[in-house]
């Protein structure tokens, strides 16, 4: 008696709490998913049906984010970016974002919902996306899918990326030429893709101003802990660094603060950091994801998405087409020369034209 | 490389990392004593800190006061806890599935408030965080003066709640009273002590030190307030608990060898040492769990750990 009360009560308080959490809708769990696209759907859709039956073009789009779309990074700039194309072609889109799904488990489920649901098109906000999207793509020919940083794709799905590492190369020019000290670093979440890229991006960039500048490295295992980057960022600046770039996500903010209480210079990314600590954010790299949404619905609607090369199923934000873009120096200490900032000026245009390239290791190309 | 170790600026950085990194562990710890020496086993920690830390923050923001900051997440950690006090004792419910649920909750809780207080912002809002005091003439002492005396008030504050802890817990009739419901509730029953009072006061002082250590993070560690600002320093916690044998200046050091290692793995790191960093990144934990095997041989848990009360059965 005494045991069965016990998991009653237990199961019971599982129960509530479960029932609890769909309600306040801030979860993995594919109840809340179900739950959040639902009010996103009506706060964003731009619900015009009669016009879209007559264009009979209107594409349901789902956006599944692993993150917030408030994370003040990766997810953000992507919910941003498709944002302001639905917002500017209501005749085009039906936007729905469905937030924090990250578990592989919840990914297959939730896209073969979408799927089921009649959705023309559906993004995949990140690298754990790959395999549920080439497996579920599958089933579902008619639907398209478009995953966020990876290398797998089938007929109806593309990958888009960011090309980190001329973001990285240009920051790490800026650092070595700012650097007062010789001693530069990078902080980084996890070793994944583009972050890698990134990172080998920084140091050639460094190394092309000074072959014996000393570069620090750390990674935090993860994007989300902010408290353990500052202290990563505090080790460094301690050990005599005085400019540190970080490459993105929750992680970024910790990087942030230590440059604030340590007075020294940090470099953003994926949006300008400027205001977080004005004195201490030096440049940042800027994404524009919107630079290449627009080429993805062209594509499909001129039915030239299907039918590619696999080598040719990538979209790229990149120095060329403006999707990576530079925050503006910021450099009230005055560390930066005239003739630096010419050089800045001068390697940027050289990454966009493609004058400088191949200068990733070769194992990580 | 290893001229840069072995250099003072090296020492005094890590050192004081050390002690900034272990006080978050080092306030939920103490307040879990509390509630585990009265038997329960709140596991619900992590989203205790979570709600604490969101209520810190937006009490700051709103107020521009650090202190009320500091008050409303102590408050709320309180007010959550209830919600496992009221599972654990009136309930009786199975406290282990009660803490996880409550860890979910928390977590989805706080950025929910979170969300509709602060909406969807480009750039996320921020405090000016507790500034560090530095001790006046202690503080200008070489190395000892920068690794101990240049930190934030509720970092000293931290510490002095060990001692407070412990006097509470082994010089009070009140700490008496928390260890006789953890040891022998009948018994305690039979004297006359409110077995179910004491249980709820004891897991309500946890969710107060637990909700400080969360405002801890988004208004004195860190300036704002991410969905996992806590980092699963509330799990950490919990083992330090038991590692430190439910003895609050155990705690310290348990805590302040997490924060050690914490703070060596990230600095070796960025001095390029050979070795993969996800190995590095695993060495807190490593040395967590040499220490609980180390320490739990000895650990005595309350007789009544874990073990709803009621006075009609047997």
């Amino acid at each position: 008696m005494k045991k069965g009360l016990k998991w009653m009560a237990g199961l019971l308080t599982l129960a509530m709490v479960v029932g609890s959490f769909a309600g306040c809708g801030s979860s993995s769990s594919k109840e809340t998913a179900a739950g959040e696209s639902a009010a996103a759907t009506t706060a964003e859709s731009t619900a015009d049906t009669a016009s879209a039956e007559t264009a009979g073009k209107k594409l349901k789009v789902a956006l599944i984010l692993p993150g917030k779309k408030d994370d003040v990074s990766f997810n953000q700039a992507m919910y941003e970016g498709m944002k302001k194309y639905a917002d500017a072609n209501p005749d085009k889109i039906d936007l729905n974002v469905t937030e924090n799904v990250y578990e592989v488990a919840d990914i297959e489920p939730a896209l073969m919902d979408f799927a089921d649901q009649g959705y023309d098109v559906i993004f995949g906000h990140g690298f754990q996306f790959m395999e549920p999207i080439v497996k579920v793509g599958a089933q579902y020919p008619d639907t398209y899918f478009l995953l966020g940083t990876g290398y797998k794709s089938l007929d109806n799905t593309a990958i888009y990326d960011v090309e980190l590492e001329a973001g990285g190369y240009e920051m790490g020019v800026i650092a070595a030429l700012a650097t007062q000290t010789n001693k530069i670093g990078v902080i980084g979440g996890a070793d994944a893709s583009e972050i890698k890229r990134g990172h080998e991006g920084f140091k050639a960039g460094a190394k092309s101003i000074n072959p014996d500048i000393e570069i620090q490295e750390v990674y935090t295992g993860d994007w989300t802990d902010t408290a353990g980057a500052k202290e990563a960022a505090i080790g460094m600046y301690d050990a005599g660094v005085d400019v540190i770039w970080h490459s993105g996500d929750g992680i970024g903010l910790g990087v942030v603060q230590a440059a604030a209480e340590k007075d020294m210079y940090c470099l953003g990314n994926v949006a300008d950091q400027k205001t977080l600590a004005e004195n201490n954010v030096l440049s940042g790299v800027v994404y524009q994801w919107d630079a290449i949404i627009a080429n993805v619905f062209d594509d499909i609607n001129n039915g030239t998405f299907k039918g590619r090369a696999e080598d040719d199923r990538y979209y790229w934000i990149n120095a060329e087409n403006d999707g990576l873009g530079i925050a503006d120096i910021n450099d009230p200490k005055g560390w930066l020369t005239d003739d630096d900032k010419q050089v800045i000026a001068d390697t940027w245009s050289k990454l966009q034209s493609g004058e400088i390239k191949d200068y990733l290791p070769e194992d990580i190309q | 490389m290893l001229s840069s170790i072995f250099t003072v600026g090296f020492l005094v950085s890590l050192l004081a990392g050390t002690i900034r990194l272990a006080t978050p562990i080092l306030l939920p710890a103490l307040g879990q004593i509390y509630t585990q020496r009265a038997g329960i086993l709140n596991l619900g920690v992590e989203g205790t800190m979570t709600i604490g830390a969101v209520a810190g923050f937006s009490a700051a923001y709103k107020t521009g006061n650090l202190w009320i900051g500091l008050l409303s997440g102590m408050f709320f950690g309180m007010l959550w806890s209830l919600i496992m006090a009221w599972l654990s004792v009136t309930m009786r419910a199975n406290q282990v599935i009660a803490g996880i649920a409550l860890n979910i909750l928390g977590a989805g809780t706080a950025v929910y408030v979170y969300r509709i207080l602060f909406g969807v912002q480009s750039l996320p809002p921020q405090v000016t965080p507790f500034a560090a005091v530095n001790i006046p003439v202690l503080s200008s002492i070489p190395v000892i003066g920068q690794i101990f005396f240049q930190h934030n008030i509720l970092v000293y504050l931290s510490y002095v709640m060990v001692f407070v802890t412990w006097f509470i817990l082994e010089k009070t009739t009140f700490g008496l009273k928390i260890r006789a419901v953890g040891e022998h509730p009948r018994a305690a029953d039979s004297k006359g002590i409110s077995v179910a009072g004491v249980r709820y006061a004891a897991v309500l002082i946890g969710g107060l030190y637990a909700g400080a250590a969360g405002a801890f993070m988004s208004i004195a560690y860190m300036n704002l307030f991410t969905e996992s600002i806590v980092s699963g320093r509330g799990f950490i916690a919990v083992s330090v608990v038991i590692f430190a044998r439910f003895m609050p200046v155990r705690a310290m050091w348990g805590a302040l060898l997490f924060g050690f290692a914490s703070a060596l793995q990230m600095r070796l790191q960025a001095l390029g040492i050979d070795m993969a960093n996800q190995l590095m990144l695993m060495l807190p934990y490593i040395m967590t769990i040499a220490a609980l095997i180390f320490a739990s041989k000895k650990a005595e848990f309350p007789s009544a750990y874990t073990i709803p009360y009621s006075r009609l059965e047997r």
